[in-house]
């Protein structure tokens, strides 16, 4: 890992986010009604980077869009003619500021469904222009359980730089890549004191007391081993039985990646679009001819369940829950994915 | 885009569609393998995914053979005539494996439109005859106005080389062929030598679990088995999640799995 480390205070920080705003193209957490959402801003008063953890929505869609279109189409008398769309997915750099740790590690599983076979170049396109600039929370969410999961919160590398909140006071950016460091020297005009070994000492520290304030922990090796014998469990129509199919978990959590293509045509135009859809959802698997292999609630939680703690992981090496826990503070039948596997593998 | 040639009434509700790239440099040089799909696409309807029924043995064209069964496949039969246009994307997923069932007895099992996929694999091996062994094609449907295919059928049995059975679930004044289901017409006339032959099924989900049932009775190694999966799909490029069993991506693995690969998958039929 880049031990490229500035130490700054308060100040020097709000600076260097407001000369980001200036010139970039820069998205962070606003606030509406008590919660938080990723949006373009012009003013640093307009957001808050240090955010806390309450989500309405993750930073996924600002890689891949609620609704997008994919094509075009024109009837006429001669046939029909098909043409790309006008939109273009990135313009120039962007930046993205006060990036949780789990959705920038949601980014980075994300990533491995979308480079195997076809390239998703829209998506490749957006993620090689973002900077993405993560704060470290002080504190666990009350449904936070990322440190409990397959990868190593710490030392973290989803992000390219990362603002830490020391407790001796002092404020430091780390930059985690190489596309990070650049991006420092460039664009922080006060880079006085470069970080030392009692910075890395500060960040530990620091790490160390966000660890511990943590209320939900598991084992997930044990869980992940549990699970894979567990498909016949009768306990996921326990667990699904709240359930009442709204999909908003799929919508808000960082790594779900389903989507449905539709047609919407007028007269003789018409446009194909791609939109997120969730295996919660009764329809997903529906076939013409009415076969369904997934028609009741418990199987459509045991494939979102499994398909999050085994089949991901076991198809490209990662876990496909981030444990941010966004999907537990949004659902209104207050169903967490932690208490599922756990109530599942009886732990 | 691809231009409908001609359509073929089959049964009261499937249809075989034609097809003919619009570009004739571009159809040349399209090939497929038997079992793989297309994603089929009425603009302004909907895409559905279909097998490509015919060979790419038999050059300048390809068939697609649509049941009538939701939404986007009724505004298919309803709205598609020869002439129109329909957007075409493909070829997708993997293929029946031509190479390791040469030299072999081939058994197919066909049920309803599960002939499809199968009736381009049957087209590729009697276009390359000499290369596989014994034929036999063993084809059930519910009644005989819902048999596919019909005229070649009858040329099938025409062939000498070729040993057809049909049957038809329910018994009719004209039918003088088998009746019953499938799997007791596979046990009962069929009656199959197990060495040194594979089996290639497709049809209903309810029909392939008990031909499965059937052929493990007789005694094959389910790794001679072979069936393409009917699953939901849309995207056919392995993102959309929709055709997961596990964690295999139908649309990418599949859609042909042999029965022992279908044993280690969740249990999702």
């Amino acid at each position: 890992m880049n031990v490229f480390i500035v130490e700054t205070d308060k100040t020097g920080l709000q600076k260097f986010y407001k000369e980001i705003i200036g010139k970039f193209e820069t998205y962070a957490p606003v606030e509406k009604f008590g919660k938080y959402d990723y949006k373009k801003v012009s003013k640093l008063d307009e957001c808050d980077p240090d955010s806390p953890i309450e989500m309405t929505m993750s930073v996924k869609p600002l890689f891949f869009p609620k609704t997008a279109k994919v094509m075009k189409f024109r009837e006429d008398n001669t046939g029909t003619t098909v043409s790309e769309t006008d939109e273009d997915p990135l313009t120039g750099q962007r930046v993205i500021l006060g990036v949780k740790h789990c959705d920038a590690r949601g980014l980075q599983v994300l990533d491995q469904v979308y480079k195997w076979d076809y390239i998703d170049t829209d998506y490749q396109k957006r993620r090689e222009n973002t900077l993405i600039i993560s704060t470290r929370c002080d504190k666990a969410g009350t449904q936070c359980f990322c440190t409990s999961l397959d990868y190593d919160v710490e030392n973290s590398d989803a992000h390219d730089i990362r603002i830490v909140n020391g407790l001796d006071g002092k404020i430091y950016i780390q930059a985690v890549t190489q596309k990070g460091e650049g991006f420092v020297k460039e664009n922080l005009s006060q880079q006085s004191a470069v970080g030392s070994q009692q910075s890395l000492e500060e960040i530990k520290k620091h790490y160390q007391l966000f660890e511990a304030s943590f209320r939900l922990k598991m084992n997930y090796s044990e869980v992940n081993a549990k699970l894979q014998k567990l498909f016949d469990s009768l306990e996921f129509e326990t667990v699904s039985s709240n359930c009442i199919s709204c999909n908003t978990c799929a919508f808000i959590c960082p790594t779900c990646h389903c989507f449905k293509i539709t047609d919407e045509k007028i007269k003789d135009t018409g446009v194909r679009y791609k939109s997120y859809d969730s295996c919660n959802n009764g329809y997903f698997t529906l076939m013409a001819g009415g076969h369904n292999p997934r028609p009741v609630k418990y199987r459509r939680w045991r494939q979102r369940a499994l398909h999050k703690f085994v089949y991901y992981k076991e198809r490209f090496g990662m876990n496909l829950c981030v444990g941010c826990g966004h999907c537990a503070i949004s659902c209104p039948v207050n169903i967490s994915i932690f208490d599922v596997v756990n109530q599942v593998a009886k732990i | 885009m691809c231009k409908v040639d001609k359509i073929i009434d089959e049964t009261p509700d499937i249809r075989t569609y034609r097809l003919k790239m619009n570009d004739p440099v571009r159809m040349k040089s399209f090939t497929w393998m038997p079992g793989q799909f297309v994603e089929f696409s009425l603009l302004g309807h909907g895409e559905c995914t279909f097998c490509i029924s015919s060979s790419s043995t038999r050059q300048g064209y390809f068939d697609c053979s649509v049941k009538r069964a939701g939404i986007v496949t009724a505004d298919i039969q309803n709205q598609l005539e020869e002439g129109m246009d329909v957007g075409i994307r493909g070829p997708y997923g993997n293929w029946f494996p031509v190479d390791d069932i040469k030299g072999k007895n081939l058994l197919f099992v066909g049920g309803g439109i599960g002939l499809a996929p199968i009736r381009s694999l049957i087209q590729y091996c009697i276009d390359n005859r000499k290369d596989y062994k014994d034929f036999t094609i063993l084809y059930g449907a519910r009644t005989s106005s819902d048999m596919c295919y019909k005229e070649e059928i009858e040329e099938w049995k025409k062939n000498p080389s070729l040993k057809v059975i049909l049957t038809i679930d329910k018994p009719e004044e004209t039918w003088k062929e088998n009746v019953g289901v499938v799997p007791k017409v596979l046990e009962e006339v069929v009656k199959p030598t197990i060495e040194n032959t594979k089996v290639i099924t497709c049809g209903p989900p309810i029909m392939i679990k008990y031909t499965l049932v059937s052929l493990d009775k007789l005694g094959f190694d389910p790794k001679d088995v072979i069936t393409t999966l009917e699953m939901k799909m849309q995207c056919g490029l392995g993102k959309c999640g929709r055709c997961n069993i596990g964690s295999t991506y139908v649309c990418k693995d599949g859609p042909v799995f042999t029965y022992e690969q279908m044993k280690r998958m969740p249990d999702e039929f």
